[in-house]
């Protein structure tokens, strides 16, 4: 397997959007190729891992990999939460970004061959979790059950649309949907990602679960986990933080000991205990 | 050598600082230890003055308006239009509006084009009403219009009293050497409605209700009598108005002043004897931009003038601007009230002097602030200004419907957009200057970088209108002009660039008696004639009362923070700064109220939840913040969220502005 | 060993600047503080001077560094990326040990983890360091709390011990030993390494009675911050004297926090430019949408300290994050230098 990961560390590279995608309110996905076709051909990441992306005249900014490391179109998708997001999303298809990365440790891929795996996602929280998601349903046979929980406030909310469709057209990939409150012609759940997961009948044994979605959302996900018997040590999430180089240099997302872009930004729950800050 | 000594040009503490320059580009800053005030600490702001100093939004040409946009023109073009319209004014049409931000030497000389050759005496500065009351204040007072104390012997009073405001945001460097007084055993007693982090640092924090800081004042006066420390006897040997005072005084009755300021009777007692029991006292108090008022300034000056604390050395009335040079700025008098070197307008024989020094008749008739001009007059018709550095532009109609406004700035802003002419002005390392802080220390800026091209000093711009104009001015340097400033303001007749070259600045008076400067001018000088300054007694009745309780039971104060300030329009063009005022921001994307505790208890308020806040004139909604900091009673809204100033405070901005201790009644409403 | 008669300095430093930029300790003429400072004019260095106010940090991360520089052309869809790379050479001359041993911990932290930093490899590789013994210690000294001075063990190309007339010259690299050559030097004799350790123990001796009743208290301290045992009203208590004004890490040696922005030049082309940061500063951590994880200003200086005196900070360094050089309590609004919370935290730890 091809596991050669040279990041591009200093100089951005020039990608081109091809397209975009409006998801949901204020979050678009943008599709891109890199400009030289030596760097299209070599760059390759592995599942939660994130680049650094330059919008030119705006700034950078540290943005994770929804897309997976083998067969899938190159995309991010971003909010519109500051100055350079909201630069983001100004651009046009035909327009110049610029990549570093990609960067971070990235999930597990190797260690969890064989084990039933779970999704559990809030919200954008499903961007992070893509990657590996459609990952695992490239190398189906390898794993075990196959799980993912998703919700969000409304249907409007939910992320990835085509994704979901054909997630739930899957054999063998079981899939929850939630929304808060209901709403006329939804099909699937009513109420917190949370109260779904403790409804759920999980396996608990050689089982592995990843989780991300807003704090709340994640405290209680983990609750209710914890208490179907997943050890703290298997459920895993990807931590964000305001980053400005990648590389471990800038110290701007350190916690406590460690530096969410290169040990992170994925972590165990045991480890993201003991990290003392706030999550 | 890459570091050169330098001035910080934020705030009035004028703290030492070694700017890096390389390939004439500032580069980087750094504290200049020795310095004998800021000894080698800077502020938040200090610390990012280089991103300031690189910006590129500058003005760079001069420009005239041509419709809605500005043709660059030559200097020459821009002086012969500007000396051709400005013709055809007489003195009473035009209003003058000067920077505290720029040198002694720019607005002395703003100031005599103003008086000299434009015969106006509608001359003043962006934010100078609290300074210039003090400034009256003291001098009627004591007869020194400025800081009395020296800051750099702060560490060895015994007592300090913080009066208002939060130093430790404004002047953090004074606030910091508060701070390092008190570690060496001072006593630091802070009064203020709101729990600072300068009251945090202090020993003792009384905290009056919103509006009563005078009143907390007298009662502290009132208290050195009832306990019977200052009895009469020689109180009028001291001062001159003693009898009149102590009636006055003695009409305060200690326990309504108790009730009324909320503060218990047995705290104002005690602090009153640690303080008249004090060998040394300091009394610090902010001006300029919420500046304290009138009346808690001459309570502050009649309570030091009772215990005697004025006459000795160490100690005494400390103002604290606000801007760099927002005390120099008054000193050259760019103010309706005073001639440069404070001499008063209301004084035949002080347009005499000018008459004279000057060579040049003069215009007598009273003039009125640039505000003044713009809020009540209808016959001023043009208006000059120098580097107006606020967002909000107060009275911004009423400009449009102006014939002329020429506008001098460094950097792009909201004002420039307003101008007939545009003249790029340099900014302070591209110039020798200088500045004079809180403390009355004259300081030299040297030039470290050379200009953009085309841009030319403001002396020289000055120098060319007023030869257009019919008086040739010789000037060729900055230098020049402080050689005239010696010779006009007396307390800066010791003081040549040269002198300052080799000094880290000289405290005025610096004069033939006091060629290195001054430290205590009070304790120097004996036979000075003292007096307190107040109203009648039936005026403190009458301040006493108010009426809207009912309809508006909250009193909302406006504060600072550390890195927004004086409405961002220079510190939006730094890095670390703006990120850290965004910061907040992100927290509370449409501002936030705070509420004490004990009313979001009593009215059901969570953190963030929408309120309402309505005045008699507006309303705004905002996300509610509960903070130990603040009274039960009261409201508080930091001073930086530019929507909330131009949305809801805009109209009352002008009041707010005016003081410390001005609150705007009003009401909170849930919002569901 | 060799040895450098006084009046051979001045060669020593012509010849250095004949291929590099010379920087070292200057006096200010008016208010007689010492700069670490660029020197044009070579006879302004004073190697007698104190530990200059300012570390030479900015020798090697400036305050304020354009690290590329793009333009692009929406029009033509034209995007040109430059790294900018006009690092010249620099000699930094008559270095402290602290700040010596402040650039081995830069070195470490930026060359030595998973990512190089190649725009401090670009100014590191460049330099030419001789440094300078501390024959006596300065009043906010306690690099023997620290284990970096007062004289430097390693990373210089060459290092002078003041003795007497001139200078006792250690050759720490193959650079350092062809100037010696070039400026034909004499051995210093077989009592040199003597009398050298005999000046080191006296300098050593004379050290302030705070600094060396400090040794033992700075690593319980690190003990205590690694392991978690300070009570959170120790921090508290720190951080209501703290000011926010980001002097403590930018005066610091081995604080290397840095920001970036993207600056908008008025002729086109973007500049990419890091800047000193800190971790005091609230803005520091906060993410885009409303979450800031490390918020009360006493959890800021917490990460600080942590970051000077922790274990597991030091073995990204190889020694503590501190080398002792007293600047944070010179430059401190707030009177909380690292000596001072170290006194805190001794305070706690005896209940005095």
């Amino acid at each position: 397997m091809d596991n050669q990961l040279v990041p591009i560390v200093t100089v951005p590279e020039v990608a081109t959007v091809v397209d975009i995608r409006e998801e949901i309110a204020d979050v678009r996905t943008f599709y891109f190729t890199f400009d030289r076709p030596e760097i299209e051909r070599a760059f390759r990441i592995r599942s939660g891992q994130f680049i650094m992306c330059t919008v030119f005249g705006a700034g950078e900014f540290a943005v994770s990999l929804p897309f997976s490391p083998e067969n899938d179109r190159k995309h991010i998708s971003v909010r519109k939460v500051g100055k350079v997001t909201a630069a983001l999303h100004e651009l046009q298809p035909g327009d110049k970004i610029g990549i570093r990365g990609p960067f971070g440790n990235g999930f597990p891929f190797e260690e969890i061959k064989g084990k039933n795996v779970i999704y559990v996602a809030g919200g954008i929280g499903l961007i992070p979790l893509r990657s590996s998601i459609v990952h695992v349903l490239q190398h189906r046979p390898d794993f075990g059950r196959m799980i993912l929980v998703y919700g969000a406030r409304s249907s409007r909310d939910l992320m990835y649309k085509d994704s979901i469709r054909e997630w739930q057209a899957t054999r063998d990939f079981e899939t929850h949907f939630t929304i808060d409150r209901p709403e006329p012609g939804w099909t699937g759940q009513v109420g917190f990602v949370n109260q779904l997961v403790a409804g759920l009948n999980l396996p608990a044994e050689n089982t592995v679960a990843f989780v991300c979605g807003p704090p709340v959302m994640f405290n209680a996900v983990i609750k209710e986990l914890k208490l179907k018997g997943i050890k703290e040590q298997d459920i895993y999430s990807t931590l964000e933080r305001h980053m400005k180089c990648g590389i471990g240099k800038c110290q701007h997302c350190a916690i406590g000991r460690t530096l969410v872009c290169v040990d992170g930004p994925v972590y165990t729950y045991r480890q993201i205990k003991t990290l003392g800050e706030q999550i | 050598m890459s570091y050169y000594r330098g001035i910080c040009n934020f705030c009035g503490t004028g703290c030492g600082h070694l700017l890096q320059v390389e390939g004439n580009r500032v580069r980087g800053v750094y504290p200049l230890p020795g310095h004998p005030l800021s000894r080698g600490r800077l502020c938040v702001r200090g610390w990012h003055i280089h991103e300031l100093l690189q910006t590129e939004e500058r003005i760079t040409s001069p420009l005239i308006r041509e419709g809605n946009s500005f043709r660059p023109v030559s200097f020459d073009e821009a002086v012969d239009f500007t000396a051709s319209r400005l013709k055809t004014f007489s003195g009473r049409e035009v209003a003058f509006l000067g920077s505290p931000r720029a040198s002694n030497e720019e607005n002395y000389l703003f100031g005599k084009f103003a008086r000299a050759v434009m015969k106006s005496n509608n001359l003043s500065l962006t934010s100078d009403a609290g300074l210039e009351e003090s400034s009256r204040v003291l001098l009627e007072g004591c007869g020194l219009p400025a800081m009395t104390g020296s800051l750099s012997a702060l560490r060895q009073a015994d007592f300090i009293l913080v009066v208002g405001g939060d130093l430790t945001k404004q002047n953090p460097i004074i606030a910091s050497e508060i701070h390092f007084a008190r570690r060496s055993g001072t006593f630091v007693a802070t009064i203020s409605p709101r729990k600072t982090q300068m009251a945090r640092l202090s020993q003792k924090h009384l905290r009056p209700n919103p509006g009563t800081i005078w009143l907390l004042l007298e009662a502290l006066a009132r208290a050195l009598r009832t306990e019977g420390l200052v009895r009469g006897d020689d109180l009028e040997e001291r001062v001159e108005n003693a009898r009149q005072y102590l009636e006055y005084l003695d009409s305060l009755d200690l326990k309504q002043a108790s009730e009324s300021t909320g503060v218990e009777e047995q705290e104002i007692i005690s602090l009153a004897r640690k303080f008249y029991e004090s060998e040394s006292a300091f009394a610090f108090y902010p001006v300029g931009i919420q500046s304290l008022d009138r009346r808690s300034m001459s309570a502050l000056l009649n309570l030091f003038l009772l215990a005697g604390k004025l006459d000795r050395p160490a100690g005494g009335m400390c103002p604290v601007t606000g801007i760099s040079n927002l005390l120099g700025s008054l000193d050259m008098g760019v103010s309706p009230a005073f001639l440069p070197g404070y001499f008063p307008v209301e004084a035949e024989e002080s347009w005499r002097r000018f008459e004279e020094l000057w060579q040049v008749g003069l215009n007598r008739t009273p003039g009125k602030s640039a505000a003044a001009c713009l809020q009540e007059d209808r016959s001023i018709k043009a208006l000059l200004v120098v580097d107006h550095d606020e967002e909000i532009i107060r009275h911004v109609n009423r400009i449009k419907e102006l014939e002329f406004v020429v506008y001098f700035g460094a950097y792009q802003n909201a004002f420039a957009s307003l101008a007939t002419v545009i003249f790029p002005r340099l900014n302070y390392v591209e110039g020798d200057g200088t500045y004079t802080n809180s403390e009355r220390r004259v300081q030299l800026s040297q030039k470290k970088v050379e200009p953009p091209a085309g841009i030319k000093p403001m002396w020289e711009i000055l120098s060319r209108l007023a030869s257009a104009l019919g008086q040739p001015w010789p000037y060729k340097s900055a230098e020049e002009i402080m050689t005239e400033i010696s010779r006009v303001v007396p307390q800066y007749s010791g003081l040549s660039h040269e002198k300052l070259r080799a000094s880290l600045g000289l405290r005025w008076p610096v004069d033939d008696r006091h060629p290195g400067g001054t430290e205590f001018p009070l304790a120097e000088e004996t036979g000075r004639g003292f007096k307190f300054v107040f109203d009648g007694a039936a005026d403190r009745r009458q301040s006493l009362r108010s009426g809207k309780e009912g309809v508006f039971p909250f009193k909302l104060v406006v504060g600072r923070s550390n890195y927004f300030w004086h409405q961002n329009s220079v510190m939006k063009r730094t890095f670390i700064p703006r990120r850290e005022y965004n910061a907040l921001l992100l927290l509370y994307p449409n501002g936030f109220v705070e509420v004490s505790e004990e009313d979001a208890r009593a009215l059901g308020l969570r953190e963030k939840q929408p309120v309402r806040i309505v005045s008699e004139a507006a309303e705004i909604r905002l996300a509610t913040r509960i903070s130990p900091d603040i009274l039960p009673g009261m409201l508080y809204i930091p001073y930086f969220i530019e929507e909330m100033i131009s949305g809801f405070l805009h109209r009352q901005v002008s009041e707010l502005e005016k003081n410390e201790e001005f609150f705007l009644p009003v009401r909170l409403e849930k919002v569901e | 060993m060799y040895w450098l008669p006084r009046d051979q300095v001045r060669a020593l430093v012509n010849r250095l600047a004949e291929s590099y930029a010379v920087y070292g300790p200057r006096r200010d003429e008016v208010s007689g503080e010492v700069v670490f400072d660029r020197l044009e004019e070579l006879e302004r260095l004073d190697l007698q001077a104190a530990i200059p106010y300012n570390p030479p940090k900015h020798a090697l991360l400036p305050q304020y560094e354009e690290i590329l520089k793009y333009l692009y052309s929406k029009q033509s869809q034209k995007v040109t990326i430059e790294k900018i790379s006009k690092v010249e050479p620099k000699a930094l001359v008559g270095l402290r040990a602290c700040d010596l041993n402040g650039i081995l911990c830069l070195d470490r932290f930026f060359l030595g983890q998973e990512f190089v930093d190649e725009i401090y490899l670009e100014h590191r590789k460049k330099l030419f360091i001789i440094s300078n013994t501390c024959v006596r210690p300065f009043p906010q000294c306690f690099c023997v709390c620290t284990d970096s001075g007062p004289a430097a063990g390693e990373g210089f190309d060459l290092d002078l011990t003041c003795a007497g007339q001139g200078y006792l010259v250690l050759v720490g690299s193959k650079k350092g030993q062809r100037l010696v050559e070039e400026l034909g030097l004499r051995e210093a004799g077989s009592e040199a390494q003597n009398l050298r350790e005999k000046i080191v123990a006296e300098s050593v001796s004379s050290f302030d009675n705070f600094a060396l009743e400090n040794k033992a208290w700075v690593s319980r301290a690190t003990n205590r911050l690694t392991t978690g045992f300070i009570k959170p009203e120790v921090w508290e208590y720190i951080g209501n004297q703290c000011f926010e004004c980001g002097a403590c890490s930018f005066v610091c040696p081995t604080c290397s926090c840095f920001n970036v922005e993207d600056v908008n030049r008025v002729d086109g082309p973007t500049d990419r430019v890091r800047t000193w940061d800190s971790c005091s500063f609230e803005g520091y951590t906060k993410m885009a949408g409303d979450h800031n994880p490390r918020k009360p200003v006493e959890d800021r200086r917490n990460k600080r300290f942590f970051c000077k005196l922790s274990y597991s900070q030091s073995k990204k360094y190889l020694r503590p994050g501190c080398v002792g050089c007293g600047r944070c309590a010179r430059v401190c609004p707030g009177d909380i230098g690292l000596p001072n919370v170290v006194t805190y935290i001794r305070r706690e730890i005896t209940g005095e």
